[in-house]
């Protein structure tokens, strides 16, 4: 009996039950869901959902309230700046990365100093940068052209690369390792744990905690920076606010792995299961003609029940 | 006559008895203090009359009537009012309502009177017209009054009660000469109206300028009551010393040779900050230095300075000869000192992670380690946890399954891979159990002979006279005297901390 609430306790045993049963309800609902073709899309939209994720996760774990609510307006931004740099030629492809990478730390870097020198809550920071972003992208939309994504760019997140997986998914494979390899096995890693599990505890251990919850954000804005290239490649071309779909997502995903909003516990593995369950819940939503209203409704309920089960760990002190 | 009498209350946290037997009587029209050490089980008597813990054994009879006092309300109801040493003031409300909170005016049962609130406490806060300060008025927040008006106000609201029963802990610690005047003149005021206080203050002036008999509590029981008028300072400390005079256990003392043979490596000079003032001393390679007195009287501020968690506000500080000045933990470390904090739980224990994960931050940080192996870093870790008899499962275990012992033991090994050359002990076995005492100052013992120089602040005397080869006796925020030799009795250490300030 105490294995099965084990069981029900983990988060990523839960979600990977829950990944298997919504695509049999999919398969079930419409025949064909479920077949190869279909499972290797909505894993490429996963990829890029779980990318922007892996930022949030490093945020929340971070702990203090910490939440990066800015990730879309990032993932918009540098797709727009990631299509002037390359302009739709592979010769453009590695100033393209850099732009945005330097994009994504930057806002990311405004976000952190915002939240630690002049003490602003991560809510209240990352939502006024949101609006920030988005005015500022109304601006860049009228002087400059969306700019298209190079060829390479476009087969690397579209076409199989190497056992019959698209680039995309080795990249997010990729970022699975390294997130856990840094979470496990840096003492980065330990120190993301100990300020997110008690920051005054690791402030007198000299971690240094402001620098840290600094680069934490500018994690978040690179991973977003790195999804809002990929997005580009995924759809050709950059349009407005492509990146708005995954401030709430992000954050699910990231509950739905076992990483409580408070901080200090949980991972990246079981955040990649949360954004690969958000994306086929999304599609069979999108199957039975659900429109993105009631999808957002959706999603909204999601966390707040999510809430319930994982969110309220503060309290509980060991 | 009798107004409130405790006679037999006990009562046990756990195996610890706070109190064994604790009994007072205090008359109609009279002050009397209630003196004892830290931890001899004052504030549980106190709490017990207040309502807000419950005697295991024992009674509590006001009026010669045993009653029950199930809770700070029923206290109220039975007359009892009480100044608490902690201030329980809301911030964002007025003087006036922070005054008359235990029963607001009301109209009609439900809306508050603002006129009979504001005139019942304009009375009250009249008492102290002259000493107050002009901004301490009915309408004023909390948040805008100083340490000592804020105290005033605590001291406004337990007299509003206007209880036949006065209970004040600790009430003049902020207040400046003058107020203690005022406040004086006031209770003898009440007292010729009949009514009864009980004082406790770790003031022999204030005691014996106000008091009218003494009761001494040590080792939660009830010692004797005296008159004021028949004792002294000097017997009263008798009275809470008791037959434990003299070095408690000489057998343990440390070798005074390792003291003298050790260099100096930290001196401290003028240093000033939150909470103390001009405090200096020098502590020597191999020498253990204790910090004394009654609780929070700076010596934990003292630490957490030279830790820089927050650095002194002036002053200097010499580490083996070179100047120091260390603005946070991580410049502290860096040097060589070590902090353990007796609030484990705030300070220490990074709560929900594995052990291993607690005991090696600080070597990490110190060789500036990338990379985590456990394999590696449990080759460091577990000579440190041994050393201690830390008892674990294993080192990828929650550190929230250990006790709170072993806890503290994981907090104090993570200082222990790299030896750091000054060490700094907060109170550091605040609620832990005795086995776990017993290592730690076993260990503390050791370094000290490898050569480190401790610190140590201790609230237990006991373990103060037992290690430490000098104490200082801190009171009010600085140094008042320096025990050394054969001077480090526990006489000397409460003649010292019970001085007036």
């Amino acid at each position: 009996m105490s294995r099965v609430i084990d069981v029900i306790k983990n988060p990523l045993a839960v979600a990977l039950a829950l990944i298997v049963a919504l695509l049999l309800l999919g398969n079930a609902l419409s025949p064909g869901f479920a077949s190869g073709q279909q499972i290797l899309r909505l894993l490429i939209v996963a990829a890029l959902l779980g990318i922007v994720a892996a930022g949030q996760n490093l945020v929340i774990l971070g702990g203090r309230e910490g939440i990066d609510l800015s990730v879309g307006g990032v993932v918009s931004l540098s797709a727009i700046v990631a299509g002037n740099a390359m302009n739709g030629m592979d010769g453009g492809i590695p100033l393209a990365i850099l732009a945005c990478i330097a994009t994504g730390a930057l806002f990311g870097l405004l976000n952190g100093l915002g939240v630690t020198l002049l003490r602003i809550p991560p809510l209240v920071m990352t939502l006024g940068m949101l609006g920030v972003l988005q005015g500022l992208l109304v601006v860049v939309r009228q002087g400059i052209p969306s700019g298209r994504a190079a060829p390479a760019l476009s087969e690397f997140v579209t076409r199989p690369f190497l056992f019959g997986l698209p680039g995309i998914l080795w990249l997010w494979v990729a970022i699975g390792l390294l997130m856990a390899f840094i979470l496990s096995r840096t003492v980065f890693g330990h120190r993301i744990y100990a300020i997110g599990s008690n920051e005054q505890a690791a402030f007198m251990a000299g971690v240094p905690v402001r620098r840290m919850r600094v680069l934490l954000f500018m994690l978040s804005g690179v991973f977003s920076a790195i999804a809002g290239l990929c997005l580009l490649g995924y759809s050709g071309s950059s349009f407005a606010n492509v990146g708005e779909q995954y401030m709430l997502p992000s954050i699910i995903a990231v509950v739905l792995g076992g990483t409580p909003l408070a901080g200090g516990k949980g991972g990246y593995t079981g955040t990649m299961a949360g954004a690969v369950l958000l994306v086929i819940l999304q599609s069979i939503l999108t199957t039975i003609n659900i429109e993105e209203s009631g999808r957002q409704m959706v999603f909204g309920a999601t966390l707040l029940v999510l809430m319930l089960f994982y969110g309220r760990g503060r309290g509980l002190r060991a | 006559m009798t107004k409130l009498k405790l006679s037999g209350v006990s009562k046990a946290y756990g195996a610890t008895m706070a109190l064994r037997r604790g009994d007072l009587e205090i008359e109609a029209g009279e002050v009397h203090v209630l003196i004892g050490a830290n931890g001899s089980g004052k504030s549980t008597l106190c709490k017990i009359v207040a309502g807000s813990v419950r005697p295991d054994h024992g009674e509590v009879l006001i009026d010669d009537t045993p009653v029950t006092v199930s809770g700070p309300r029923a206290a109220q109801a039975l007359g009892i009012g009480i100044f608490y040493q902690e201030l329980s003031l809301a911030e964002h409300r007025s003087v006036a309502e922070n005054i008359l909170m235990p029963d607001l005016p009301r109209e009609g049962g439900v809306f508050i009177d603002r006129q009979a609130l504001v005139e019942k406490a304009a009375r009250v806060i009249a008492l102290f017209s002259k000493v107050a300060g002009a901004e301490l008025t009915a309408e004023t927040p909390i948040g805008r009054l100083r340490a000592d008006q804020r105290q005033l106000v605590e001291i406004m609201k337990a007299l509003a009660s206007e209880a036949p029963v006065l209970i004040f802990d600790e009430p003049t610690s902020a207040l400046d000469r003058a107020q203690v005047d005022r406040f004086f003149e006031i209770l003898r005021d009440l007292k010729s109206e009949g009514r009864s206080i009980v004082f406790i203050s770790h003031r022999m002036d204030e005691i014996f300028a106000i008091g009218d008999r003494v009761t001494v509590i040590r080792d939660g029981e009830t010692v004797g009551t005296a008159k004021i008028a028949d004792t002294s300072p000097e017997k009263v400390i008798r009275m809470m010393v008791g037959e434990q005079e003299g070095l408690a256990a000489p057998q343990s003392a440390p070798p005074a040779t390792a003291a003298a043979a050790g260099s100096v490596a930290l001196v401290v000079a003028g240093f000033s900050g939150q909470g103390f003032s001009d405090v200096s001393f020098d502590v020597a390679r191999g020498e253990i230095l204790g910090f004394g007195g009654l609780h929070g009287q700076g010596q934990s501020a003292v630490l957490r300075a030279l830790f820089g968690a927050p650095p002194a506000l002036s002053g200097s500080v010499a580490l083996g000869g070179a100047a120091l000045r260390t603005t946070s933990p991580r410049g502290a470390i860096a040097s060589g000192l070590a902090y353990v904090s007796g609030d484990r739980g705030r300070d220490g224990v990074i709560s929900g992670r594995p052990i291993l994960e607690n005991v090696t931050p600080i070597h990490a940080l110190r060789n500036r380690l990338w990379l985590a192996r456990p394999g590696q870093l449990a080759q460091k870790a577990l000579p440190a946890l041994k050393a201690l008899n830390t008892k674990f499962a294993g080192l990828s275990h929650s550190i929230g399954s250990l006790s709170g012992g072993n806890q503290q033991k994981v907090v104090i090994a993570r200082w222990l891979i790299d030896r750091p050359d000054v060490l700094l002990l907060d109170d550091p076995t605040k609620g832990i159990d005795l086995s776990a005492k017993a290592d730690l100052f076993a260990l503390i013992r050791k370094l000290a002979e490898d050569g480190l120089a401790i610190i140590l602040y201790s609230s237990e005397d006991a373990e103060l006279l037992n290690n430490a080869d000098r104490i200082l006796v801190f009171n009010g925020g600085s140094v008042s005297r320096e025990l050394g030799g054969a001077d480090r009795t526990r006489y000397n250490l409460y003649h010292a901390a019970y001085e007036a300030a």
